[in-house]
């Protein structure tokens, strides 16, 4: 690619990048959120049309100045292919039906028992272990992945775009996806990676690409990177800086569980931030509705501060000092055609000074709206912008001005950086670990091990329903929390 | 504090986006676009019947507009609209489908008569007693549906529907039994004392103070929905379902009181219409208020002031139609295609502007 040029009315999202893949190369391409990383990639699949600049495969012009019909459709016949974050795959159907759809050479009379045997070849030949006759709602997301690339595989892919592959995969599947990628360079292909996750692009990558502003601020090989170089580059601040945690004794008991939903029992105390790692859908999402009172209770005892609030409503909960932030951005800790102001106020209406008897007290609303947005450093026109305008980092800040702001006595936090880039993703867990400073306690749920590893003074396990006893920093062992993690212990 | 976006390091630049007002300023643009183009589209049907379309909107326009009494005619046909869609864009905003007016009108009217015709007292007394009766039978009727929606989850797009039927079969029952005219030969209740009716708003003509009424209503619903902590669960529970989980704000709340207000707004309408335009409960009086009160809610955008012209303009059309009907030999149905039409494009204008923001 060269020079590509693409702009969005003012916005420069690409000025004039180069990326070069050659043959058996795995090329990482970082940046944050808006660096130009997914504009740079559509360009090259055939989504959007630069506004100038030229896309080379195989010595063939796919676009320049005289050709400008480079479509996805294209792009796949001259060997590109593209594994989106969000999967392009029928639930319903079978493993070898969606590898059918919409496939040229699937031929008008479909014979699955032909595609079924290629895709089990493939299967063997890069070790991806995808069964063709598996329904894909009953697999893993890992295992979905693997199905897209076969996909893109049997459609003659010779350069794979891997879309921030890594965000939703547990410990053990991001290392089996690294082994595909090497087995793929084994046999002739090319990747790029894209990612925000320095560890695993120094690990998997020959070279990488990083992006900053829409321009290339580095191009290094592996074996002359560091974290810190690479991190610079990204963000142009130092992020190697580590994260501050003043040592101090916790207090008393913030939160005791006791048998919630038959067998979890903790604490959380004072100044203490419990963290609990564990893949998705091992029933972090039910524990925390639970304890701030979405959903209620099937069994068990929650106190916070020596109160019993297992029979509280949200609204009690959150008066009795308790700030939740949820997992899901788009629906649920925020309303993105919503405002900030009513964003930021809407938790907290019921209580003066939002609340005037039955009115909802507009300036003030307004008023903490900008006092929080200065304090958390949100970047807007207005508090009358809707959220859905911001950057998920900008978004993230609303939450979280909204949480802890009220300065609650505990945080519930599930995956608070999730989707967040580098530079956002630390400014959420140095407020976090401001919280604690100041005597708060924090229970902070992650699949991201490194965060967990890094945050908690006490870390526990969460694993088909069940919490592992909380293990303090000093005396973690990280293998024993991968084998738990994995379901293996 | 308030940096511009490129300052920053981040690179995302947040695209200008239009704030309440001038929100409202597109709709309103989007909604006269549609109703400019559905007069245009609706040409072509009176062009191949052989008719002018020029001459059949201008005795439409006279019909409408032609007299004091044709626009105290067309302000009374808008009135009933004003009102039910107020009530549905409450719902709409709240994420609740309310296609039930026809029925809550029904059994609004129905109670209103028969307090009008029962009660005794001061006249003054009896008019805001009936009314009340209205608003109370549109309240339950639209009430009953939520209760099935929340203890049975039987969508409410369908029990308001049905309930329908069962309310407009409930006033022909009630007026070819007790509350009937006896020796009418038509389904109609006496006629009620003149002194229970509402009052015109001014003398010599047959605007009724319902307009007034109405007018005071959409107001209010603004500043509910806008200003109250009750409208901000509505927009909330509309807005993301889970979000108003996370809120702590009661869906089966949300849904049993905005049905209720809805419902006997509704109601409201019923007993407005028995009680100042028919003087009596005459059977399908209620016809077709229900849905063109979806069509006027649409039209707004389900924005209760806009509510207002929306209805207006359909009170109007409507009220013309005869017009065009006598003096030219177009169809009044035509009108019918015309709402249609506008709701269509306006829909349309919504999708493409969201669309095109999105890119």
């Amino acid at each position: 690619m060269h020079g590509i040029v693409k702009n969005y009315g003012a916005v420069r999202a690409n000025r004039g990048i180069d990326l070069i893949v050659g043959e058996r190369r795995v090329v990482g391409l970082l940046g944050e959120n808006g660096s130009g990383k997914s504009t740079l990639m559509k360009v090259l699949f055939g989504m959007i049309r630069p506004d100038s600049g030229r896309v080379v495969f195989e010595g063939k012009a796919l676009l320049d100045h005289a050709r400008v019909d480079h479509t996805p459709r294209r792009a796949i016949a001259a060997g590109i292919g593209m594994i989106h974050q969000h999967f392009t795959l029928v639930d319903a159907m079978t493993v070898t039906e969606n590898v059918m759809l919409g496939w040229d050479q699937a031929g008008v009379v479909l014979r699955p028992a032909a595609i079924a045997r290629r895709i089990e070849e493939a299967s063997r030949t890069y070790s991806l272990a995808v069964n063709p006759g598996d329904v894909v709602a009953k697999l893993s997301f890992g295992q979905r992945q693997r199905v897209e690339i076969v996909k893109a595989i049997l459609r003659g892919s010779k350069l794979l775009i891997l879309d921030e592959p890594t965000s939703n995969l547990s410990p053990p599947e991001v290392a089996g996806l690294l082994g595909v990628i090497r087995r793929l360079r084994e046999q002739g292909h090319s990747v790029v990676f894209i990612s925000h996750k320095l560890s695993e692009v120094m690990e998997i990558c020959d070279e990488v690409v990083v992006l900053r502003d829409g321009a290339v601020s580095g191009h290094v090989q592996i074996a002359d990177a560091t974290r810190e170089s690479l991190a610079r580059m990204m963000v142009e601040r130092d992020l190697s800086a580590p994260i501050q945690r003043r040592d101090h004794t916790s207090g008393a008991a913030v939160l005791t569980v006791e048998g919630l939903s038959g067998n979890i029992s903790f604490t959380v105390r004072a100044g203490e931030i419990l963290a609990v790692a564990g893949v998705d859908g091992n029933g972090q999402q039910e524990l925390l509705d639970n304890l701030a009172g979405v959903t209620p209770a099937r069994a068990g005892r929650i106190r916070l501060n020596g109160i019993d609030i297992t029979r509280m409503n949200v609204r009690q909960r959150l008066e009795a000092g308790l700030a939740y932030i949820p997992v899901d951005r788009a629906g649920t800790s925020l309303v993105p055609g919503f405002t900030i102001a009513d964003n930021m106020a809407m938790r907290d209406i019921n209580r003066p000074p939002l609340a005037f008897g039955p009115f909802l007290n507009a300036s003030a609303v307004r008023e903490m709206t900008r006092t929080r947005m200065a304090a958390f450093d949100i970047r807007a026109s207005s508090p009358d912008v809707p959220a859905s305008s911001l950057s998920g980092g900008n978004q993230q800040k609303i939450v979280l001005a909204r949480e802890i702001g009220r300065q609650p006595k505990l945080l519930l936090a599930f995956q608070p950086t999730w989707g967040l880039d580098p530079g956002a993703a630390r400014f959420v867990l140095d407020q976090i670990l401001l919280l604690r400073d100041a005597g708060a306690a924090v229970l902070y749920v992650s699949a991201e091990l490194e965060e967990v590893m890094t945050l908690g003074d006490r870390i526990a396990v969460m694993s088909g329903g069940r919490l592992s006893s909380p293990v303090p920093r000093r005396s973690v062992d990280v293998t024993q929390i991968g084998m738990l993690m994995a379901g293996a212990a | 504090m308030l940096l511009p976006d490129s300052v920053g390091q981040s690179t995302q630049v947040a695209q200008p986006v239009p704030d309440r007002t001038s929100e409202r300023a597109r709709s309103a643009l989007r909604a006269v676009i549609a109703v400019l183009l559905a007069f245009l589209v609706t040409s072509v049907p009176i062009l191949l019947s052989g008719k002018s379309p020029l001459v059949a909107y201008w005795s439409l326009i006279g019909g409408a507009f032609g007299s004091l009494d044709h626009i105290a005619f067309a302000l009374n046909k808008s009135t009933p609209y004003v009102l039910i869609a107020v009530g549905i864009a409450l719902c709409f905003r709240a994420g609740i489908i309310n296609i039930g007016g026809e029925g809550q009108v029904a059994v609004g009217g129905l109670a209103t008569s028969w307090f009008a015709l029962n009660a005794g007292g001061p006249a003054f007394l009896v008019m805001i007693l009936a009314l009340a009766g209205g608003v109370a039978a549109g309240a339950a009727w639209a009430g009953l549906a939520a209760a099935i929606r929340l203890t049975r989850g039987v969508h409410e797009v369908l029990s308001t529907l049905l309930l329908n039927f069962i309310g407009v079969l409930v006033v022909s029952a009630a007026l070819n039994g007790a509350m009937g005219e006896p020796g009418a030969g038509f389904p109609q209740s006496p006629l009620f004392d003149e002194s229970v009716c509402l009052p015109k708003l001014f003398t010599g003509s047959d605007l009724h103070v319902g307009l007034a009424i109405a007018v005071i209503v959409a107001v209010g619903a603004q500043i509910l929905l806008w200003r109250t902590r009750f409208g901000f669960r509505l927009r909330l529970l509309g807005g993301s379902r889970s979000a108003a989980d996370y809120a702590g704000v009661s869906f089966a709340g949300g849904v049993m009181s905005v049905m209720l207000l809805s419902g006997g707004l509704a109601g409201l309408a019923g007993g407005i219409e028995v009680l100042g335009v028919h003087y009596r409960l005459i059977e399908g009086f209620s016809q077709g208020f229900g849905f063109t009160a979806v069509a006027v809610a649409l039209l707004a955008a389900a924005d209760p002031l806009a509510v207002v012209p929306a209805a207006l303009f359909f009170g109007f059309l409507q009220a013309g139609a005869l017009a065009m009907q006598r003096e030219v030999g177009v169809p009044s149905s035509l009108v019918f295609v015309i709402q249609g039409l506008s709701i269509v494009f306006a829909l349309c204008a919504m999708g493409l502007d969201r669309r095109r923001r999105r890119v």
